[in-house]
């Protein structure tokens, strides 16, 4: 496209002003509103100069067992995670080397697995986990995260294996590798970016994850999404602690669109932009 | 090639099993699960009625009953409510930000934020925003001339309250996608069309638009099928009220599971929308399948 005109480029740069606002507003209200004092918690007009203070964050950590609820949070999230990456990987090499008509169908079957709406599963998965007395363990969510990360792992990792050139896994198996060798000392080093952008992906998607938590875990595997919520009650006071709990919880987020914001393309759009 | 194909067979056995085996196990099975709970009358509530066969009744009883075709349209009317804004919204900021302009990636690293938060706090903070005589939102529209707006309290607009806070999360979806689709196009085409002296609108409409369709029926798909799951952030805003104004499927298939614990009936609404879903994934992969975009 050619390079817009001077009118035209302050035009842009307004409606991207007036974007950028509209967007932006709501995660300054979360930061700010979580060192906001309370008396001045809904001061209108807002006050954009204060005295920041911890008082949120001391009661968030001080009055309810919210620690606990963040080691559950990153125990099912690493948990999650690394159960994934094993099992996804795997899956991800044999789909990206195997060359056959029907490998296309397993793909989109896999990939189909996690666009079902966990609402329909979760009958099912409660009274299960109730049977085998795994209702309220972090091991519930990190079975039920994998349906969504394993997935999400596969359709990443088939993207970063495809990269990994056949002449050299040929080369390796000429110097006598075998199948695991080549995997494990070949392809995947090359392949260990796909690593870290699938860890990320996965870890922030068990980590904001709210339905499941909410209704497989009671108080002991709760996660912070669901204690966050249950701050819940009308008056300014629980608003600074439910503001400085959303800020802890949309922190792992934000740092994951700034450093793999290349690879979100690819994550979340399933294909659809090639 | 027999040393490859043999090798072949090797990787399928070793590598990719075990995850489809996982996947089994953690998905299709709670889902055939759910297929045979719908046909059993399984209320946790009546421990000591017998947990029996009861053919298609479940089904008969949603598909009969007035509340649950009401959760259909009302998901229906906020798919059709998210998805127009988000495509009209998503496609103009994307050609905002693909312009050649210094500062334009920042803009769009920072657009790409919203998306990544979780529902709950997505949610939260919007119930903070409508939050009736405190919340902001009433407060910033007063200086645009808009009257104080009942959100969440009224019929009228509770369901627009649920859709905003939606459109404010997953426009940057379509934004990204369509972003990235553009700065793939060829520039021959537009090369053409200048010189032919068309309008800016004109190009837009007879050149970019038609090239970027499929793309944007990918997209719309991916935004259909998430719509269709919403339940985070009603839960957080509304509970599916006031009365039954913001009721989505979801909502239903929580009530009768987990407050009035007739699993069989929830089992039945949840067969429902899986067969829904199965309609929304499979047109979406054959989206997919597309020649004239590569």
């Amino acid at each position: 496209m050619s390079a817009p005109s001077k009118r035209q480029t302050v035009l842009v740069y307004l409606l991207l002003a007036v974007v950028l606002i509209v967007f932006l507003t709501p995660i300054y209200l979360i930061a700010s509103s979580s060192v906001k004092p309370s008396p001045i918690m809904f001061q209108k007009p807002p006050a954009f100069l204060f005295t920041p203070t911890l008082e949120h964050y001391e009661s968030l950590f001080g009055m309810r067992p919210f620690a606990k609820f963040m080691l559950n949070s990153l125990v099912v999230s690493f948990g999650s995670t690394a159960f994934s990456l094993t099992f996804g990987t795997l899956a991800a090499y044999a789909i990206s080397r195997i060359r056959h008509k029907r490998m296309n169908d397993v793909a989109f079957w896999i990939l189909s697995m996690r666009m079902f709406p966990p609402i329909a599963v979760v009958v099912p998965y409660y009274i299960i986990f109730k049977t085998v007395g795994l209702l309220d363990t972090p091991l519930a969510l990190i079975i039920v995260y994998s349906t969504a990360n394993i997935p999400l792992t596969v359709w990443l990792m088939k993207g970063f294996f495809d990269e990994v050139p056949m002449a050299l896994e040929e080369a390796a198996a000429v110097d006598g590798y075998g199948l695991f060798e080549t995997f494990w000392r070949i392809t995947l080093p090359l392949a260990a970016p796909g690593l870290a952008v699938s860890a990320v992906f996965c870890f922030v998607f068990s980590w904001n994850e709210f339905l499941f938590a909410l209704m497989l875990t009671g108080s002991e595997a709760q996660t912070v999404t669901v204690a966050v919520m249950s701050f819940w009650s009308s008056d300014a006071v629980q608003w600074g602690r439910i503001m400085a709990g959303s800020f802890i919880i949309l922190i792992p987020g934000v740092i994951f669109v700034l450093t793999c914001q290349r690879w979100l393309v690819r994550g979340l759009t399933m294909g659809s932009v090639k | 090639m027999a040393y490859i194909r043999k090798r072949n067979k090797k990787i399928f056995g070793i590598f990719l099993v075990p995850a489809m085996l996982v996947l089994f196990l953690t998905t299709i099975y709670p889902m055939l699960y759910a297929g045979y709970l719908s046909f059993r009358s399984y209320d946790l509530a009546k421990p000591f009625v017998p947990r029996v066969f009861v053919g298609w009744s479940n089904y008969r009883e949603i598909l009969t009953s007035s509340e649950f075709l009401h959760t259909l349209i009302v998901t229906a009317k906020l798919m059709a409510m998210t998805l127009s804004v988000q495509l009209v919204l998503g496609v103009g900021i994307a050609l905002l930000v693909t312009q050649k302009l210094p500062g334009m990636g920042v803009a769009r690293t920072l657009l790409l934020v919203p998306m990544m938060i979780s529902p709950v706090i997505v949610g939260l903070v919007w119930l903070f925003l409508y939050f009736p005589e405190l919340g902001y939102l009433n407060y910033f529209l007063s200086f645009l001339g808009v009257g104080a707006i009942p959100w969440i309290t009224s019929t009228n607009w509770a369901l627009w309250a649920i859709a905003i806070a939606d459109i404010w999360q997953w426009t940057p979806f379509v934004m990204m996608g369509t972003a990235a689709a553009v700065q793939s196009l060829s520039p021959e085409p537009y090369e053409a069309a200048m010189i032919d002296g068309n309008s800016r609108w004109d190009v837009f409409t007879r050149v970019t638009l038609p090239q970027l369709k499929p793309v944007l029926v990918s997209l719309m798909f991916l935004r259909a099928i998430d719509a269709f799951k919403i339940y985070d952030i009603i839960f957080v805003l509304t509970k599916g009220g006031p009365g039954d104004t913001t009721e989505v499927l979801s909502l239903f298939i929580y009530r009768q599971s987990f407050t009035f614990w007739r699993m069989g009936v929830g089992a039945a609404a949840s067969f429902v929308s899986l067969v829904i879903i199965v309609v929304l994934i499979t047109l979406f992969f054959k989206s997919l399948n597309r020649d004239d975009y590569a």
